[in-house]
């Protein structure tokens, strides 16, 4: 098999929390350079993750210039007690793209679950975005971590962040009591939690 | 101590998998809940890192053009800081439009006879760039070949996919991989390569098991301007389960933004039967 090149910006961005909340002070300022920093660092993953929702450059490219300007424009919303800076943005990011996805016709939605399964992020060789924003080994880390959990526990996680369903429809459509799948993401998150440590 | 209810609901809420009432209600908690909020901010990040656990890709160098000509544009005059003036020539990108300066004269025909030059370069390029769909779907035909078509293998594909497509977006070519729908048979495959502005497209597909002489594949294009997928016509694979064709859509497309192939009657249907899909991507 081909060895796999790393993109140009493999490695770069290692952020520090402090850099953090330095920065969203300085957003919140309006200062233009830290909105370019901010821009230079966390893209990469903000576009993976709409891309990886969408399954569509073009639109992902919009949602991420959306984000973009949630963050230069209502930075006041972000709450550093209940996340990161870059938490914040995964998860604004994943709600726009989502809002983009269920304006779509539900006919597409069977084809949007299967691109999300099929993308089977545990198993793939190419770098992920958390390469780009956290380095290889960080990287590796959260790989090996995601890998480690059972299969269900797995899924019932990626099909609520990825495709956006509640827990009730995971239920329906994985044909599995409300409590199962309730659980199976507690035990998941919990655990990942706890083999990510200091990582996170 | 923070039971499993709420811990399952607060493992709910950083995914974002809470309907609006149950989160409403939550946040409620967290306000007068600081173990909680510790809870909730470490499983943020433990969803950061799911969320970083998707193919890296990056977005074109236009994005954040288009981004800070909108920022400059918004922000008041004279906004600008000391701090602003390096990082923007270290970004690289065209200084902001300034607003409310004077123009030159000469500025509209210079921009006119910009226009100009890059319409007849891009009508030049026109003929050039058509061509390319049958280059392409012959690079892709190799490529395809080349591969054992194993799962293990098909990132490769994915990746050589996803180059093409950053190759090709200026070309107006829409090119997606199809993955099988149909556990009993993961390493079928296919990819298409869709020209908006021809209407007019290649589909190739291998390892798909033939059908019986009543039945056909029928090839679908899901485009958001309509409500239903549009009929791109029907196909039969050789005894490999191997088929290289020329497509059209019946209808206009404006985004082809998802393919897919449904098996049906001899002949295809009206509208696609969704529980015989056996291929899907976008």
């Amino acid at each position: 098999m081909k060895s796999i090149a790393y993109p140009r910006a493999f490695g770069r961005n290692v952020a520090e929390p402090n850099q953090d909340a330095a920065l969203i002070a300085r957003i919140r300022g309006g200062e233009r350079a830290a909105f370019v920093a901010f821009y230079d660092r966390y893209s990469p993953l903000l576009f993976s993750v709409a891309a990886r929702v969408l399954g569509e450059r073009k639109e992902a490219e919009d949602v991420l210039q959306e984000v973009m300007l949630v963050i230069w424009n209502k930075s006041g919303d972000y709450d550093p007690q209940l996340g990161t800076l870059s938490s914040w943005a995964v998860a604004v990011t994943r709600n726009k793209a989502l809002d983009r996805l269920r304006a779509r016709t539900r006919r597409l939605r069977l084809i949007e679950e299967a691109a999300v399964l099929a993308g089977d992020s545990g198993a793939t060789s190419y770098p992920s975005a958390n390469e780009i924003v956290h380095g290889r080994e960080r990287a590796e880390l959260l790989r090996d971590a995601m890998q480690a959990l059972p299969a269900d526990q797995r899924m019932a996680i990626e099909l609520a962040f990825f495709t956006g369903l509640s827990q009730s429809d995971i239920a329906e459509r994985l044909q599995q009591p409300l409590g199962t799948i309730k659980a199976r993401i507690r035990r998941g998150m919990l655990r990942l939690r706890e083999q990510l440590g200091g990582a996170l | 101590m923070i039971d499993e209810g709420m811990q399952e609901q607060a493992a709910a809420y950083a995914l974002g998998a809470l309907d609006a009432a149950d989160r409403q209600a939550f946040e409620l908690a967290l306000r007068v809940d600081p173990e909680l909020r510790a809870l909730v901010h470490e499983l943020s990040s433990v969803t950061e890192a799911l969320a970083g656990m998707a193919p890296a890709l990056e977005p074109s160098a236009a994005v954040k053009e288009r981004l800070l000509l909108e920022i400059d544009q918004r922000r008041p005059a004279g906004a600008a800081s000391a701090h602003d003036r390096p990082v923007q020539a270290e970004a690289g990108t065209p200084g902001p439009v300034p607003i409310g300066r004077p123009t030159t004269p000469w500025i509209p025909w210079a921009v006119a006879a910009t226009l100009a030059l890059v319409a007849v370069g891009a009508m030049w390029q026109s003929a050039g760039l058509r061509s390319q769909l049958t280059v392409q779907a012959n690079r892709i035909n190799e490529l395809m070949v080349s591969a054992e078509l194993a799962r293990s293998e098909s990132s490769d594909l994915r990746l050589a996919v996803a180059k093409l497509r950053e190759s090709n977006r200026v070309a107006n070519f829409r090119i997606a991989l199809l993955d099988s729908l149909l556990a009993a048979a993961p390493k079928t495959i296919a990819v298409s390569v869709w020209d908006n502005e021809r209407q007019d497209g290649v589909f190739i597909v291998r390892n798909l098991s033939p059908l019986p002489s009543d039945k056909d594949y029928q090839l679908w294009i899901i485009d958001p301007k309509y409500p239903s997928p549009v009929d791109a016509g029907v196909f039969q694979v050789d005894a490999k389960g191997n088929v290289r064709a020329d497509f059209r859509a019946k209808l206009p497309i404006q985004a082809a933004n998802q393919f897919a192939v449904t098996i049906e009657r001899k002949g295809g249907a009206a509208v696609p039967n969704t529980k015989a899909m056996v291929l899907a991507g976008s």
